[in-house]
């Protein structure tokens, strides 16, 4: 008897199942971080959105601050339906109301959020924690953000500007370490000029990884998602905590004012913060930082929980942001001039 | 052929000298490429510690390199569509260009050839701006327009080369004869300037596909294109399938270059 | 086809070019001429910062020394080859002429990843000097402008070649024969012939190296690094990091400027050489 019912049951699933697949899939366009994000998407989290939802997505590699610029410049016809922001750049998208207004009520999964991770603007999807990477093969490990501009370091380090979100934590911290501060960075830009003519590489940040790994320079200062992904690929690489501690910092997805695919946005995203794609993104080789509470870590990621961010560095950008493009500038300057 | 007194040995020796560095300085990258694409270390060391096809294999794994096919994907398509609308505009200028003896065309002629001398960053921005401002979205066809704007010149070249060797007297005994305008080009004068037109068509494909400027500006994630895939991957995702892949544009480019010359002559009219 | 309306052949591309590209480059000195990228209000805020900052003017002052050095070291080297190629028989012909017109068909990315590997601290240079024991450290080719001079003269020199062989190609053989036979010594006949008549290719061939070498931002950012600093990067910086689209468009009609300023130097040279 029960083996009858369960094949019946079983056809009237597969009949069932044949107009869904029939369905025209919808395809959608989200923006993702070169680099170690762009290929644990790619592996992830794009599977498992055409699985669930029938969703193809394409990625569109940007920092950031990128996709703020490409938005602002798109005038209203997005290139791409989500964003996923840090911080600074999420201030400046709820500026230039670049984004839709958002529900989390359409997220079925956001239960596994903590309270507070979406609200009308976007929903968090991961955190990320910013420290010092360097070649232990090659160079003693740094204690801080000071080390680096003693003359052993400095001669191995990779040195890039204010162009994305760690290498503007980075560069405050490095301040903060020679007693500047946000509203003070001039100690930080005179250590820089002195070691300028020294320093291994100066170099877009997209360009820091590749760097490292062909030996140009064995110190940088990054995420640790590239950390993990430059280890994947066999480069001898280690994460040091420097001594003020490490910074981290809330990623962000929201939808593109004016995009067209808002639904599949929400399906998106709400696969993002979904156990099984947090698991798989918490675990090797990617490392990421859940925000999903059900989901354990794998060994070696930074946070054991997302609660834990809270001993982390955090940093304020309704300071920095306005401050941000002066610092660009300077620093092409001091580095081209 | 000449008698070299001893000035002019040491002279000829020297032109020889500096004529085989600049061979050995056009030819030694893309050899260099092509080795290195073997290499079995995951870092760009050369000489390369071993030999392996493995970064090919991964290249042409579907599931692997899906994004650098769908980039190799719309380059192509991208090309074909370039060189279809500059060809078919560059024929027509070319030929009134090389039948009008009027002032305007000289004229006409560095107006249409302007693109070449100009920065591509500052028309790729220009064309950003514009498309932004009439608020259209990066889409497949203003990249085509794009370009198309940027080969124009070259298939104009070639196509204004063979133009100009056409006889006035063969269309004008053709029309005489009771053909139509349409049926002289057809029969008369497209198929003599054909080869000039198939090698220009070429260029124009090849420009199209190996552009940066334009494509930077103005594509999208539906319109990734190649060369700036593969410059991703060269800095961020430290592949040595950018290797493989560049030795397959060097094959892929080496071959093309065989058939076109063979077929209408390329090298030479690229270099009249 | 009758030459009195066959000029109409040529308004699909002429307007297609009104449209698609000088369009846009009004619209690009307009928005440098503006606050903002809404064009709301003129002023000439960005060009002010163009013309009082000594940071720019060093950057389209490197700008302009980038493209003299590739058009010096792209000459040096192919005027010999391009002579070679005149006294050449037709199979040395073939493979200089495929020598030549190969880079061009590969993308820039290819050529400047190939330099990577040349210039890179573990690259054919260094382990040849190394291993040479020339050196015993590796010598930073890559983030230095010598090493960007030389990745752009092979990068370049294509375009340099091609309308020297053809320029040379032109010269008619009893010339030469000619210059031989009443004594003339190589160098006489170099000078006094080949070179004079060479000289239109080689200004053609300059201005298009100038012109590429000057805008190769791709090369200029991975093989020259961030401490070197030339306009195309501060283009992309401005119109996309910083998005002060006035100042950005200033920057790049400024490049235009210096190119299109040393194309007619050029062309004037040509001119005047040729009425010497």
């Amino acid at each position: 008897m029960i083996e009858f019912n369960r094949r019946s049951l079983l056809a009237g699933m597969g009949a069932a199942a044949l107009p869904l697949a029939a369905q025209a899939q919808t395809a959608m366009t989200a923006a993702v971080y070169p680099g170690g994000w762009d290929e644990a998407l790619a592996n992830v989290l794009a599977p498992a959105l055409r699985a669930r939802h029938n969703v193809s997505v394409a990625f569109d590699p940007l920092f950031a601050v990128d996709q703020i610029a490409k938005a602002r410049a798109a005038r209203g016809t997005p290139s791409f339906d989500v964003f996923v922001l840090d911080p600074g750049p999420r201030v400046s998208g709820i500026d230039f109301s670049l984004f839709e207004s958002f529900d989390p009520t359409r997220l079925p999964s956001r239960g596994v959020l903590p309270d507070g991770y979406a609200d009308a603007q976007g929903a968090a999807v991961a955190a990320q924690v910013v420290g010092i990477a360097y070649n232990p093969t090659k160079v003693p490990k740094p204690t801080g953000w000071r080390d680096l501009f003693q003359p052993q370091f400095a001669s191995k380090l990779g040195l890039t500007g204010f162009g994305t979100t760690f290498g503007t934590i980075s560069l405050i911290e490095m301040a903060k370490a020679l007693g500047g501060s946000e509203a003070n960075m001039d100690p930080l830009f005179t250590e820089l000029r002195r070691i300028k003519p020294s320093v291994a590489a100066v170099a877009q940040p997209a360009a820091m990884p590749g760097l490292f790994q062909q030996g140009q320079i064995d110190l940088m200062y990054t995420n640790t998602y590239t950390v993990t992904l430059l280890r994947s690929r066999g480069v001898p690489i280690a994460f040091a905590v420097p001594e003020t501690g490490a910074a981290a910092f809330v990623t962000t997805m929201h939808i593109a004012k004016g995009s067209r695919n808002i639904a599949a946005a929400y399906q998106y995203i709400d696969t993002m913060i979904s156990t099984p794609v947090q698991t798989a993104l918490a675990a090797a080789p990617y490392f990421f930082v859940p925000v999903n509470r059900d989901v354990t870590p794998g060994e070696d990621v930074p946070m054991r929980s997302i609660s834990e961010i809270n001993r982390f560095v955090t940093h304020d950008w309704s300071v920095i942001n306005p401050l941000r493009a002066g610092w660009i500038s300077r620093f092409n300057r001091e580095m081209a001039g | 052929m000449h008698r070299f007194s001893g000035g002019d040995k040491a002279l000829a020796l020297l032109i020889m000298a500096l004529a085989a560095l600049a061979l050995l300085v056009l030819v030694g990258p893309v050899l260099v490429v092509l080795i290195t694409s073997f290499t079995t270390s995951q870092a760009l060391r050369f000489p390369p510690p071993g030999l392996t096809l493995r970064w090919y294999q991964e290249l042409f794994d579907p599931v692997r390199s899906a994004q650098i096919h769908r980039a190799a994907g719309n380059s192509l398509l991208v090309a074909t569509l370039t060189a279809i609308a500059a060809t078919a505009l560059a024929t027509g200028a070319a030929l009134a260009i090389a039948r009008s003896r009027a002032g305007w065309a000289r004229f006409a002629e560095g107006a249409f050839m302007a693109p070449l001398v100009l920065p591509g960053i500052a028309f790729g921005l220009a064309a950003l701006m514009f498309f932004s401002w009439l608020h259209l979205p990066p889409s497949l066809w203003l990249l085509v327009a794009g370009h198309a704007m940027i080969a124009g010149p070259f298939a104009l070249r070639t196509i204004g080369a063979s133009a100009a060797g056409l006889d006035p007297a063969l269309l004008e005994s053709s029309a005489a004869l009771g053909a139509s305008p349409w049926r002289t080009f057809r029969r008369v004068v497209l198929p003599l300037i054909m080869p000039g037109v198939a090698a220009g068509a070429f260029l124009a494909f090849v420009s199209s596909l190996d552009n940066v400027p334009v494509s930077l500006f103005l594509s999208s994630a539906q319109t990734d294109m190649l060369p700036i895939r593969l410059w991703g991957m060269m800095e961020t995702a430290l592949d040595v399938r950018v290797a493989a892949a560049s030795g397959v544009l060097v094959a892929v480019a080496f071959t093309l270059l065989l058939v076109m010359d063979r077929a209408v002559g390329l090298v030479r009219r690229m270099s009249a | 086809m009758e030459a009195r309306g066959v000029w109409r052949l040529a308004l699909p591309l002429g307007i297609a070019q009104l449209l698609f590209f000088a369009a846009p480059l009004l619209l690009l000195a307009g928005t440098s001429f503006s606050t903002d990228e809404n064009l709301t209000q003129t002023s000439l805020r960005a060009w002010r910062e163009v013309v009082g900052d000594t940071f720019h003017i060093q950057s389209a002052i490197n700008t302009l020394r980038l493209g003299a050095l590739a058009v010096c070291a792209t000459a040096l080297l192919a005027v010999p080859l391009a002579l070679l190629h005149l006294a050449a028989g037709p199979v040395l012909r073939r493979i200089i002429l495929i020598a030549a017109v190969l880079p061009l068909l590969t993308s820039v990315v290819v050529r400047t990843f190939s330099w990577i590997v040349i210039l890179g601290r573990e690259g054919l240079i260094n382990t040849t000097l190394m291993g040479l024991g020339l050196t015993s450290a590796p010598i930073a080719l890559l983030q230095t402008e010598h090493g960007l001079v030389l990745a752009l003269t092979q990068i370049e020199m294509p375009l340099m070649l091609l309308p020297l062989i053809a320029a040379l190609a032109r010269i008619d053989p009893a010339l030469l024969d000619a210059s031989a036979s009443l004594g003339g010594s190589l160098f006489r006949t170099l000078r006094r012939v080949v070179l004079p008549l060479a000289l239109p290719g080689l200004l053609a061939g300059a201005t298009l190296v100038f012109a590429s070498a000057t805008t190769a931002f791709i090369s200029q950012g991975v093989i020259g690094g961030g401490r070197l600093n030339y306009l195309p990067a501060l283009v992309w910086q401005n119109a996309m990091v910083v998005f002060d689209w006035p100042l950005a468009a200033a920057m790049a009609l400024t490049l235009m400027a210096s190119v299109l300023m040393v194309a007619g130097l050029l062309s004037l040279l040509g001119r005047g050489a040729r009425h010497a």
